[in-house]
């Protein structure tokens, strides 16, 4: 499991996280929520090893990823809001170097290569160069490429950045069956229409200080309105008033 | 399908991720070479391969002329031995200084702020195996220069000196064993300050140009105080050789590559491999010192520089941009903005300007200890040809500035550039401007360097003004090569610009720039020199001197070498400018 336990961040008088307290459970898909320069995606660093907590450890499946973040790494996929891919490397072959660096064997490889593809439809571009790639076709080879290894945890920044609709469904229909499946999705997210699809629990964060953990009944048990959208919920929460 | 933490947990050993890393490297040089032949690229290879080989053989010539010069001019063996010995030590231990600084800075910018090593930090790759690789691509790129410009003077010593075949057997591998010292020293240093003071780029950039200056100051200080004796005599010469000594310290790099090329050249050529053996197993100690800082320091050091505190940037326009925008009042205001634009650009990336400080500095404080070189006016002609090569030499610094910081300019727009696209400009204007920039940029610093080295070596108000004069032709025609090539041949999908810079567009800027340096300060300085020889009458000159046909046509040659140059400096800004214009005008983005 991924666990954040008391972890405080700071960039020099900033705080940009502050004491977080957070476990996820094999087989929960988790989404983080928050204004600009809430604290997400220096929740999410942390979590890849990016970036080391001022105070407080982050570990997954009981590493330490200051400590042990190569174990760490072994455990996450990670998926960042802008996709690198080697330009002068087809798709193909970006997937075979990410393989082989988590050691998988070659067969393995292949066929993992094989299974990624057809999920996120690359067969039409998977031999090309990457330089040859729009912004949709890098986000849906690194989505494979995070993939590729069965990670027990996955990590996305924003997974819609990018996406067409029929990606983005692809994406959601992919990341809940992954959960069902047992593993960890840990995401972070402008687009609330997704985390109320497919997030089995909501995390949402102003200031770098974790306001809200819980399902979206319990957010809206939480605020007045029952039926309320998590978009109508979020604005709620996030108004400074309610701060 | 499992999902548990186990099965992924297969780590790699060290041999085989080394091996999947080079088979990365691999397949996309590849993949560059098939581009290349595919996409027409053997004519662009052609081409630069027979302008590096004018550009090779002009350098041979040129060495090889001087060595001959050397050997003549010094009849006694031992004086000789020594006077070259001294200079390849010095030559090695500046160009030491410089790889050490040039890799530390290169690899500060690939290991801390690339997409690729922040991809690579999140994958299961060991903190060594990630520097290995970066550190692989910061010595190409900053040793490259030094094999295409310090591979002629080694081959030409050879040649002069009659050395057998296996000098030039050694000579490679010399010339790699030694550059990886000092590189490996640029990276101890990169990542210590990286750990240490992680959050101020411009310290980590100062603290270390600091102690080098001060160090070149006091070798400076001791190399050139007291100097008595007048210029081209034995004195003169013992004096110079005890005084490079510092730069034969048995326990420098530097030394030890010179005396190895010297060894070989001799034919004793068991010391010569003692000397490359000695280098190999140093070589390989410091990349292993270097690989074992990294394992300590890589990942904290990259949580700490990625984490550092970002300083709020005032509303209002600096006094620096305030002052650009007033000096160029008589510009439209569109193209003064994109000046300062770019003026802004280049003063917060101090890996940028700090490569220009560093160089520019080295060469003021060379400049600025001639003044210790006390001489009598009957050998101002010798003072006049140190002057013209102080001008080649500031040139061809400004050619490297130009190549590594103009020419990738258009490049570096890359995917930003529907920005300038979309502006209601004309893309003559974007491209003017980096003009100015360059071209404005160039002028100050090189005026001011040679200006000094002028005054110092006390040349006549004519020579100073020709020089003068010189300098704005090699700034402007520098600058218009750079961005006329640069907005003809741009990489816009690479964001590196050492790797736009040592790609085939910068070589051939690189070349085509310094044919133009070597063609105008020809141009202008042969003439002067004979013209000068005349004038003074010097024994070796009498038949100039004597000679009203001669002198007519020194006379006619000064004149016609101005105009020359000035034609020159005219047609290498207006042809690669026009070209650029027209490539530019057509670009899609």
């Amino acid at each position: 499991m991924i666990e954040f336990n008391e972890v405080t961040r700071r960039f020099g008088k900033k705080t940009a996280v502050d004491d977080l307290n957070l476990s996820i459970e094999p087989g929960e898909l988790f989404a983080l929520l928050g204004p600009n320069g809430a604290g997400k995606t220096t929740t999410i660093k942390m979590l890849v090893g990016l970036l080391r907590p001022s105070q407080g450890t982050v570990s997954v499946f009981g590493n330490d990823l200051s400590r042990e973040p190569r174990r760490a790494a072994g455990c996450i996929g990670y998926v960042p809001d802008q996709p690198f891919l080697y330009n002068k490397l087809s798709g193909r072959e970006f997937l075979d170097f990410v393989g082989e660096m988590r050691g998988l064997d070659r067969r393995t490889r292949q066929e993992r290569i094989e299974r990624e593809s057809e999920n996120f439809d690359l067969d039409a571009f998977i031999d090309n160069l990457a330089e040859t790639y729009s912004h949709g076709m890098k986000q849906r080879t690194v989505f494979a490429s995070a993939m590729l290894h069965d990670p027990a945890a996955l990590v996305i920044d924003e997974p819609m950045v990018g996406l067409d609709p029929r990606s983005m469904r692809l994406v959601k229909d992919l990341l809940r069956q992954r959960a069902n499946e047992g593993t960890i999705i840990f995401m972070s997210t402008h687009t609330l229409a997704v985390a109320e699809e497919i997030a089995d629990r909501i995390g949402i964060v102003t200031q770098g200080r974790l306001h809200f953990n819980g399902t979206l009944e319990e957010l809206r048990g939480e605020f007045a309105g029952g039926n309320d959208s998590l978009e109508s919920l979020f604005l709620e929460m996030t108004n400074d008033d309610n701060r | 399908m499992t999902t548990t933490a186990e099965n992924t947990e297969q780590e790699l050993s060290g041999e085989a991720e080394a091996r999947v890393f080079w088979k990365l490297r691999r397949r996309m040089l590849l993949t560059s070479l098939k581009q290349a032949v595919a996409g027409g690229g053997w004519l662009r290879f052609a081409l630069v391969a027979v302008l590096s080989s004018i550009l090779w053989a002009g350098l041979f010539g040129l060495f090889a002329e001087g060595f001959q010069f050397v050997q003549v001019t010094i009849t006694i063996a031992d004086t000789h031995d020594k006077l070259v010995g001294g200079i390849f030590a010095m030559f090695f231990a500046a160009l030491m200084l410089m790889l050490i600084f040039s890799t530390g800075i290169i690899l500060y910018g690939s290991l801390f702020h690339s997409a690729e090593a922040a991809f690579l930090m999140t994958n299961p790759v060991r903190a060594e195996r990630i520097f290995v690789h970066k550190f692989q691509e910061a010595l190409l790129l900053s040793s490259w220069g030094f094999i295409l410009m310090g591979s002629p003077m080694l081959v030409a010593y050879g040649v002069v000196s009659g050395s057998p075949w296996y000098y030039y057997a050694v000579l490679l591998p010399l010339m790699i064993a030694f550059v990886y010292v000092p590189a490996s020293l640029g990276a101890v240093v990169c990542l210590t300050l990286a750990r240490l003071v992680p959050g101020n780029r411009v310290r980590v950039i100062l603290l270390p140009m600091a102690a080098v200056l001060g160090l070149i100051v006091w070798f400076g200080w001791s190399l050139t105080t007291g100097q008595e004796s007048d210029l081209m005599t034995p004195n003169w010469f013992r004096e110079i050789i005890g005084r490079l000594e510092f730069a034969q310290h048995l326990l420098l790099p530097s030394w030890w590559l010179s005396a190895g090329l010297l060894e070989a050249a001799r034919g004793v050529w068991s010391e010569s491999i003692m000397f490359l053996t000695t280098l190999v197993a140093n070589a390989l100690f410091f990349r292993q010192i270097a690989i074992a800082v990294a394992t300590r320091f890589y990942r904290p050091a990259y949580s700490s520089v990625r984490g550092k505190n970002t300083r709020g940037r005032r509303k209002h326009m600096s006094w620096i941009d305030r002052m650009a925008m007033a000096g160029m009042i008589f510009l439209p205001k569109p193209m003064r903005l994109l000046v300062v634009k770019d003026l802004r650009l280049f003063r917060r990336d101090p890996v940028q300007w700090s490569q220009f400080l560093i160089f520019f500095g080295l060469l003021a404080m060379y400049f600025f200890n001639i003044r210790e070189f006390t001489y009598s006016m009957q050998y101002s002609v010798w003072v006049n040809m140190i002057s013209f090569l102080n001008l080649a030499v500031v040139g061809l610094l400004l050619s490297t500035f130009t190549t590594r910081f103009v020419f990738p300019l258009i490049s570096l727009e890359g995917r930003y550039f529907w920005i300038l696209g979309l502006l209601p400009l004309r893309r003559r204007t974007i491209l003017w401007s980096k003009f100015l920039f360059a071209a404005g940029g160039s002028i100050v610093p090189c005026s001011a360097l040679i200006l000094l080295s002028d005054l110092m070596l006390r040349v006549s108000t004519d020579v100073l003004i020709s020089h003068q004069f010189t300098c704005l032709l090699l700034a402007v025609g520098l600058s218009g090569i750079a961005v006329g090539l640069g907005a003809r041949l741009p990489s816009m999908r690479e964001t590196s610009p050492s790797r736009i810079a040592a790609g085939f567009g910068g070589t051939l800027n690189l070349v085509l720039s310094t044919l133009y340096i070597i063609a105008v300060v020809l141009l202008t300085a042969v003439p002067c020199h004979f013209s000068l020889m005349a004038e003074k009458n010097q024994v070796a000159s009498k038949w100039i001197a004597q000679s009203p046909t001669v002198q007519a046509w020194v006379q006619s040659w000064l004149i016609f070498g101005t105009f020359a140059s000035m034609a020159m400096a005219l047609l290498v800004t207006a042809i690669p400018m026009f070209v650029g214009f027209r490539a530019f005008r057509r670009m899609e983005f």
